[in-house]
């Protein structure tokens, strides 16, 4: 039965040992940096389209989202870091230009709530487990108990 | 004439919603089985009013009666006859028409359903809200979103016809009516909530009564959400199908919670816990329902899909509101009965698992509401303007998402009550073996990209996990003799299915999500231009008058085969022009084409989008295996009476879910 046990334990090591390798080649990118239009584009697709509502300016090819792709690239191309770039727009459109909003200030509780309500919720289930889980001992037989049980079992006498 | 006879049935809905609520509240408070009856046959004369409106409607859109004032701004001569069929949920008056006509139906079916317990208070209560639902929505009819208005002025001879997107796919005849189907069918569950809240009932009865009936709802949600994102795929010209748009949100946020439901319910009938959680569940799906219809029609959020702004935004408003205060309170006037003794004995359980699961479809509910109204909060707080858009959802949920998967890969395997390490090993090696085994490939073909591998690992394991549990079942049927079909279908059985399902679609969804590559191209004729392994060589462009509309047409041909041509087409009344791609599917990668710019004139050069995307077609088909597991599950399992609902309190359906044989691993 160990033995079993033990062979279960050695397959899942091997399994996790696997997949983590396999996992950690696997995240470290093609090896090749990104050109300046991949680097514009993943900058464009977090930024709104100025005329519409919520697409990116990279996905929507309305004139004025063309506008902001070909600054943004002529940016990138410039040297300019993604930060300098998306302060640029802010300055320019406003900061509701960015789709994902800063995570300061106000804003920042649309990133903070949902962490804290997980946390919170999870907490919770941890506490209710805990709570739920079977008494090792059986509770102790009180008196009242013991009466309830002689009654019914002199009931059962004739 | 259309005018007068949809006026007359929008009254004669709502007169008969009105006095089967009052029959049926003088029946209940005297106890006369008679009133009882006669309130709920009410509900026919409901659904003639709802049917007659829309009758008219359509009566109305046909003969282009322009003297009406939605015909005259959602309809024209010139619009081909599918889409002046459609154009009845065109725009917002006639979205709520189609909404009582669904709801009317969905009532007349639980009529009908339950005509044999008519004077049961529990049917009785639920026909009377169902009734206040539908007197809802047709007091809006006859009050600030009155389809049957008519011009102020004269008649015009012709109309623009509908917004230009919504007659440019014959999607558009059906992705409406599926997800209303859905949306609306959430109101026979809540109904229920309702009365057996208000008649003490609170066993499980009632939930083995309305379980289908949210399953139904489930399903034709799930088909409407996606026949959505094709919608978007195929008409909206961007190359995505899913913007996390407001509207789309609106259509999310109730399946989520509606999902966490189909799971829930399950500790419920076998444990008797979680009362007041699954009644929040069905509170929160049908008044999300109402929330979204507020959210993208009072114009609040402006969106590519709303349609304008209108008084009808505070009723709806107003509505939701009372349907959250009146539940609330119910849910705490009844809340010492609601209190359930029962204990999880064990987090590593079946049940362990749904209470998980439910954590995450709470968290993504609350996730993609949070980040839907967020822009509003933020204004009203301190009148900071801000959009929250894809990449906060995107990142946001992804974490959410991978771990649902993760748990749809082991709930399935778990037992009730407690695991055992053997039970574990021996259900979920292989099925852990084969996902390694795919993502190890993966990588060695050259596969990156953790999120991607994780989505692609876990929903083998998921897919693996319910594969495992339809082949024990297939097995069991054929040792005791049962059908093969019996073996898939079932609550169960089917759900693994539909779990499968939502393996092909998140796999396709990380896929064109990770590894899409897209890119504009200024082309002469007969240049070419190639991307991710395809050459796309342009021929040339014509213009061809239609009867609504100016198409301009590019022919580009894909990899030296057959040629497509994504167009733009200018309809009158419209300053912009719509796109419509052209897409050459394959079942590894979509070649999406749009024409971004015809030649300017005294130039031949177009500017062609081209986007490589890969699996699309997955999504579709994941679609299409969800909602044919939805049907398995819905399908009878066993023998249950054809006629009703076994009695309050019986013991639920049994579902097979390990069947009861040694299992060789």
């Amino acid at each position: 039965m160990s033995a079993g046990l033990n062979a279960q334990r050695l397959s899942w090591l091997a399994l996790g040992l696997v997949l983590a390798g396999a996992l950690f080649v696997g995240s470290r990118g093609d090896g090749s940096p990104p050109t300046d239009e991949e680097r514009a584009y993943t900058i464009a697709s977090a930024v709104r389209c100025p005329t519409c509502r919520s697409q990116s300016a990279a996905d929507s090819d309305a004139p004025a989202a063309q506008a902001v792709v070909d600054e943004v690239l002529r940016r990138v191309q410039a040297g300019e870091t993604e930060g300098q770039i998306r302060a640029f727009l802010v300055s320019r459109y406003g900061p509701d230009i960015l789709l994902d909003p800063p995570k300061r200030g106000v804003s920042g509780l649309v990133w903070a709530l949902p962490v804290a309500a997980v946390a919170a919720a999870a907490a919770g289930l941890a506490v209710a487990f805990r709570r739920w889980r079977p008494p090792r001992r059986p509770a102790p037989v009180s008196a009242e108990d013991r009466a309830l049980v002689e009654e019914a079992l002199r009931g059962e006498r004739p | 004439m259309s005018a007068v006879a949809g006026t007359a049935a929008v009254a004669l809905g709502l007169a008969a919603a009105v006095l089967g609520m009052a029959t049926l509240a003088l029946g209940l408070k005297r106890g006369d089985p008679r009133l009882l009856k006669g309130g709920q046959r009410y509900v026919w004369i409901v659904l003639a009013g709802a049917v007659l409106a829309a009758a008219a409607m359509q009566l109305a859109l046909l003969t282009h009666d322009f003297s009406l004032n939605y015909v005259a701004r959602n309809g024209s001569r010139s619009t081909p006859l599918l889409y002046t069929i459609t154009g009845m949920w065109s725009a917002l008056e006639g979205s709520i028409l189609l909404w009582a006509l669904v709801l009317a139906g969905y009532l007349a079916l639980m009529a009908r359903h339950f005509r044999d317990r008519a004077t049961d208070p529990i049917v009785a209560w639920a026909t009377l809200v169902g009734l206040a639902v539908a007197a809802f929505f047709f007091i809006l009819m006859a009050g600030p979103a009155n389809p049957f208005k008519l011009v102020s002025g004269p008649v015009p001879t012709d109309g623009p016809g509908p917004n230009p997107l919504l007659q440019n796919h014959p999607l558009v005849a059906f992705h409406p009516p599926m997800l209303y189907l859905g949306y609306v069918g959430f109101t026979i569950p809540f109904a229920f909530a309702l009365a057996a809240l208000v008649t003490g009932r609170l066993g499980e009865g009632w939930l083995v009564e309305t379980r289908r009936w949210t399953l139904f709802a489930w399903g034709f949600l799930t088909a409407g959400v996606i026949l959505g994102a094709w919608w978007s795929y195929e008409v909206l010209g961007w190359g995505g199908y899913w913007a996390w748009d407001p509207v789309e949100n609106a259509s999310l946020l109730p399946w989520l919670t509606a999902t966490a439901y189909l799971h829930s319910v399950m500790v419920q009938e076998r444990r008797a816990m979680l009362r007041v959680w699954n009644l929040s569940l069905l509170v929160a799906t049908f008044s999300l329902t109402i929330l979204g219809t507020f959210l993208t029609r009072s114009g609040v959020l402006d969106s590519v899909h709303a349609f304008s702004e209108s008084a009808v935004g505070p009723m709806i408003l107003g509505f939701f509101a009372v349907i959250v205060a009146v539940s609330i309170a119910l849910i705490g006037w009844r809340g010492d009965r609601l209190r359930s003794p029962g204990a999880i004995d064990s987090p590593v359980s079946r049940e362990g698992a749904f209470l998980a699961n439910n954590l995450g479809f709470a968290a993504f509910t609350f996730v993609v509401l949070l980040g839907t109204v967020f822009p509003l909060i933020a204004e009203a707080l301190n009148g900071e303007r801000l959009s929250v858009g894809e990449p906060y959802f995107n990142r946001m949920t992804a974490p959410i998402g991978l771990t649902l998967l993760f748990l749809m890969a082991v709930a399935p395997a778990l037992p009730w009550r407690k695991a055992s390490t053997e039970v574990l090993h021996r259900r979920l090696a292989i099925p852990a073996w084969i996902a390694t085994a795919v993502v190890a490939g993966l990588v060695a073909a050259g596969v990156r990209g953790l999120g991607a591998l994780l989505a692609f690992g876990l929903g083998t394991f998921a897919a693996a996990t319910a594969a495992r549990h339809l082949a024990l079942s297939v097995r069991h049927a054929r040792r005791t003799g049962r059908g093969r079909l019996r073996a898939l279908t079932g609550r169960t059985n089917g759900g693994m299915v539909v779990h499968i399902g939502v393996v092909v679609v998140a796999a396709a969804f990380a896929a064109s999500s990770s590894f899409s590559e897209g890119r504009e191209y200024r082309l002469a004729p007969g240049q070419s231009a190639s991307l991710s392994g395809h050459t796309v060589t342009y021929l040339d462009t014509s213009t061809v008058q239609e009867a609504n509309k100016t198409v301009t047409r590019a022919r580009v041909r894909i990899d030296g085969g057959p040629v497509y041509t994504p167009a733009l087409n200018q309809f009158p009344f419209a300053t912009q022009a719509i796109g419509t791609p052209s897409v050459k599917t394959g079942l590894f990668e979509d070649v999406y084409l749009t024409l971004v710019a015809p030649p300017a004139p005294g130039s031949d050069t177009a500017v062609i989008g081209v986007r490589v995307q890969p699996l699309i077609v997955w999504l579709w088909i994941g679609g299409g295996i969800m909602a044919l597991g939805t049907a398995l599950a819905a399908w009878p399992a066993g023998r249950r009476s054809r006629r009703g609902a076994p009695p309050a309190g019986a013991p639920s359906e049994q579902t097979v879910d390990e069947p009861a044989v040694p299992v060789a691993t």
